[in-house]
């Protein structure tokens, strides 16, 4: 076959292809991302954060005792620091500094973005940290630890504790609104926890009905709408203000699911909001096509457990961790927009 | 054997008196705990009704509630209600297949088949003006209305039950719904409504013996609820933190009424009276011991003297004490009283705006007074007028009433439907009093018109004033008294005996 033939019916082919419209999602379930890139981690050792850093479009990765920073453009390996322990969990401050649980000896490390150079320290009297959140409209910090049952509200420059409450049960992620509450799971209770963030005193709890063991916990930006993943393949939506669950959606993931929200996930003409769940055995979509309006989006099925998840809106893309057990080498799954949402 | 019978008379008239004296906490919903076991008859589209739908998630709330449910469809047997507690329709069942096979059926109901509502004589059979579903395809500005509603009544036993008042609240979660209203008869209760007007009903009831909107009489008692065929899920709620914010706890009570109107059905109703005139008076007898009542007439006036007269012998021969006053002595003469009857003869303009706010129970023999005693609205034909006066009427003469609300005991035991009042046609006053106030009986042919109704204590009357104590029409004309027959009599007693209830 001639060149000109062979490049003529390739111009064909891809016309065709674009004049069929949107591309198939990958497993055909309408889930709105494909992989587009495998990372294979080197070590062992769970994955048990992922961090994006808009101002330095930085993606931070926790193995074990070592953070590692990959390159938005072409995910190449940047930068590198080992910690004196198990990193548990990253935060970025409103300064933009990092930082880090280390889960034995429990210390929180303040580290630069731009070289993971420790800024400093701060020992803590608390049992294995395992959860990090940085409410940025709020400007708190709050450490989890689920050993402990505890929840410490911290000096997001210092580490200084600012206070401390009990959550009873088996908490979960955290949320926070914006105007000063804090929102985690209790898979013990089937049960939102609701904190006020400045007494650090418990001021009751969202019972999730239907809902088994929650875990994964999202908010939308604004600081009304919650996401929960629960344990019975099942996401609700609640609405903060009353403490009513509007919306209930099957989903597939599993237990220990992990969640994350994004505003126009796929950029300005994508769509208006997008909630993802991972866990066990999928990743799965929730659409918000209004503020009030939510609908199932897919999923894709995962190779091995979900330990961490963030989203690059900027970008269109999920990162997950995956691993098959605690002692597999995990590997980070790079999703990509499939073309009918990123357009 | 005559003493005997007098005996069961007296006893009899005591029970009366106690049933008719009860306050409202008395009368509450059966508990939970006293419902659970209950079998309910669950009506729904079956398998084709239209989707989605929440048929399966009311069935299991019911079931979470403690009720055992039998789920049918519309083609199910009147029979099949034969041994339930309760009958619920959904509207996913077919209307037209439904028919009024459950119309008489002595099994309470409870509907949120708005379609259905004409077939169960809840509401005439008109669409759109009788009754109507609001949904966003056709409706889509009213569908977010509908988000709205206004507690209407708020000393029924269901709006007790939720602390209801009258204020706007969330009935269903934020998006435009689909959501139906009805226009009751005037022995229906309004609960709620939407859109600022009680013609449209969203949570609606009759009681027992209450007379429909068709005129038949309600075998059991009928609930219509506003909700659609899957907004179960979004009827409004508040948990967590957001409860403790008194506003939202009053605002997000969807569930709370539909929890109310359905414990409501449930409950057993009130014993239906007996039309017993003997037992009434010695009841009456029996409440009057002790009792002051102050008796307001146009002293020396001509037209009516005789009446009133009449009318003070009758109270004091059952045995108040009574203290006749002018229509223009002060107010404060109704210190210390237990009851105060406004005569006829009073002039309105002469009585002024005296007795209103009085937390003494307040019988008004003169319907014109009406607006300025705020039992109905102020537009004189529409909101209050009278048959048979005239020059000031075009409506001829009247002496018959229309019983419609037989289950009260202001009724007396009388039947639903007419009912010689006096003997000879004459004037009648009527006025249309506020979804608080219970209906007794209508002008006939007039179902707007009501001539007996009385508010309990804390009801909402017209222009929002709260009742300070009990209030009520029995619309007794100038020369009247004389003039009425056993059952117009019985109707007198019963009121006055309802009004020194709490």
């Amino acid at each position: 076959m001639r060149v000109g033939t062979v490049w003529r019916l390739g111009v064909l082919t891809v016309g065709m292809l674009l004049l069929s419209g949107p591309l198939p999602a990958a497993d055909g379930t309408g889930f709105p991302y494909h992989l587009v890139r495998r990372i294979a981690l080197p070590a062992a050792g769970a994955v048990h954060a992922l961090l994006f850093d808009p101002r330095t479009r930085t993606i931070y990765v926790a193995q074990g005792p070592r953070i590692e920073g990959y390159s938005l453009a072409g995910a190449r390996l940047v930068l590198q620091r080992r910690l004196p322990g198990t990193v548990s969990a990253l935060a970025r401050t409103g300064t933009g500094q990092i930082v880090a649980a280390v889960r034995t000896p429990a210390q929180l490390v303040f580290l630069s973005p731009r070289t993971l150079a420790v800024t400093h320290r701060r020992t803590l009297d608390l049992a294995k940290p395992a959860a990090l959140l940085y409410d940025r409209k709020a400007h708190l910090l709050f450490l989890e630890s689920r050993a402990g049952a505890t929840i410490v509200r911290l000096d997001p420059a210092s580490g200084r504790s600012l206070g401390q409450v009990r959550v009873p049960g088996t908490p979960g992620e955290m949320a926070g609104n914006g105007r000063g509450t804090l929102y985690v799971t209790n898979a013990a209770r089937d049960a939102l926890e609701v904190i006020d963030a400045r007494s650090m005193r418990r001021t009751g709890s969202i019972p999730l009905s239907r809902c088994r063991a929650p875990s994964g916990l999202a908010m939308d930006t604004i600081g009304r709408r919650l996401f929960v993943g629960c344990a019975n393949d099942r996401a609700l939506i609640v609405d903060a203000d009353l403490g009513f669950t509007f919306v209930r959606l099957p989903i597939p993931g599993g237990p220990r699911l992990r969640a994350a929200f994004a505003f126009h996930p796929f950029g300005a003409h994508g769509w208006k909001g997008g909630v993802f769940f991972a866990g066990a055995t999928a990743v799965a979509g929730i659409q918000m096509q209004a503020f009030i309006r939510y609908r199932n989006h897919g999923h894709l099925p995962l190779p091995a457990r979900c330990s961490a998840l963030t989203l690059v809106a900027p970008v269109g893309e999920l990162w997950l961790a995956l691993a098959s057990s605690a002692r597999a080498r995990p590997v980070i799954w790079v999703l990509g927009a499939s073309r009918s949402e990123a357009q | 054997m005559n003493r005997c019978i007098s005996g069961v008379r007296i006893l009899a008239g005591v029970v009366l008196g106690v049933l008719i004296g009860l306050p409202p906490a008395q009368a509450a919903l059966a508990p939970w705990s006293a419902l659970a076991g209950k079998t309910v008859l669950f009506v729904t589209g079956g398998p084709r009704a239209p989707q989605p739908n929440d048929d399966a998630r009311v069935a299991r709330y019911l079931r979470q509630l403690g009720l055992r449910v039998r789920t049918v469809d519309a083609r199910v047997s009147p029979s099949a209600a034969h041994g339930t507690a309760l009958i619920v329709i959904s509207s996913t069942a077919n209307a037209h297949a439904l028919g009024d096979k459950f119309a008489a059926s002595p099994v309470p109901i409870f509907t949120w088949n708005t379609f259905d509502y004409p077939n169960l004589g809840m509401t005439g059979a008109t669409l759109h003006r009788d009754f109507d579903v609001i949904d966003p395809v056709q409706h889509y500005a009213d569908s977010f209305s509908v988000l709205y509603g206004f507690g209407a009544n708020i000393t029924s036993e269901i709006s007790r039950a939720v602390g209801l008042r009258p204020q706007l609240f969330g009935t269903l979660y934020l998006e435009p719904q689909t959501a139906g209203w009805g226009d009751p008869g005037p022995g229906g209760t309004v609960i709620t409504d939407f859109f600022g007007s009680r013609h449209y009903a969203g949570v609606f009831t009759y009681e027992r013996e209450a007379t429909l909107a068709d005129g038949r009489t309600a075998p059991a008692r009928r609930v219509g609820f506003y909700l659609g065929s899957d907004n179960f899920h979004l009827l409004t709620a508040v948990y967590g933190p957001p409860a403790q914010d008194p506003n939202l706890r009053r605002w997000a009570i969807g569930l709370k009424l539909f929890n109310a109107a359905l414990r409501w059905a449930l409950s057993p109703p009130p014993p239906e009276p007996t039309y017993d005139p003997r037992a009434l008076d010695a009841a009456l007898r029996q409440a009057a011991r002790g009792k002051r009542v102050l008796y307001v007439e146009r002293v020396n006036g001509g037209e009516g003297r005789r009446s009133d007269a009449h009318t003070v012998a009758h109270l004091r021969r059952l045995g108040f004490t009574v203290t006749v006053a002018d229509q223009t002595a002060p107010q404060r003469i109704a210190r210390g009283m237990d009851l105060i009857i406004i005569s006829s003869t009073c002039s309105k303009w002469k009585l002024a705006n005296k007795y209103i706010d009085v937390p003494v129970p307040l019988i008004s023999l003169e319907g014109l007074l009406s607006d300025v005693l705020h039992f109905s609205g102020r537009d004189r034909y529409t909101d209050y007028g009278e048959h048979g006066e005239l020059r000031e009427s075009v409506d001829p003469p009247e002496n018959y009433l229309n019983i419609v609300g037989a289950w009260s005991p202001m009724a007396a035991g009388l039947k639903p439907g007419l009912v010689k009042f006096t003997d000879h046609p004459g004037v009648l006053k009527w006025a249309w009093p506020l979804p608080d106030a219970t209906v007794i009986a209508t002008l006939p042919n007039e179902p707007r018109e009501d001539a007996i109704f009385g508010y309990p204590k804390g009801a909402r009357m017209a222009g929002g004033f709260i009742a300070p104590a009990r209030r009520a029409l029995l619309p007794l004309d100038n020369p009247s008294f004389d003039q009425m027959t056993p059952q117009g009599k019985a109707l007198f007693d019963a009121v006055v005996l309802w009004a020194l209830g709490r």
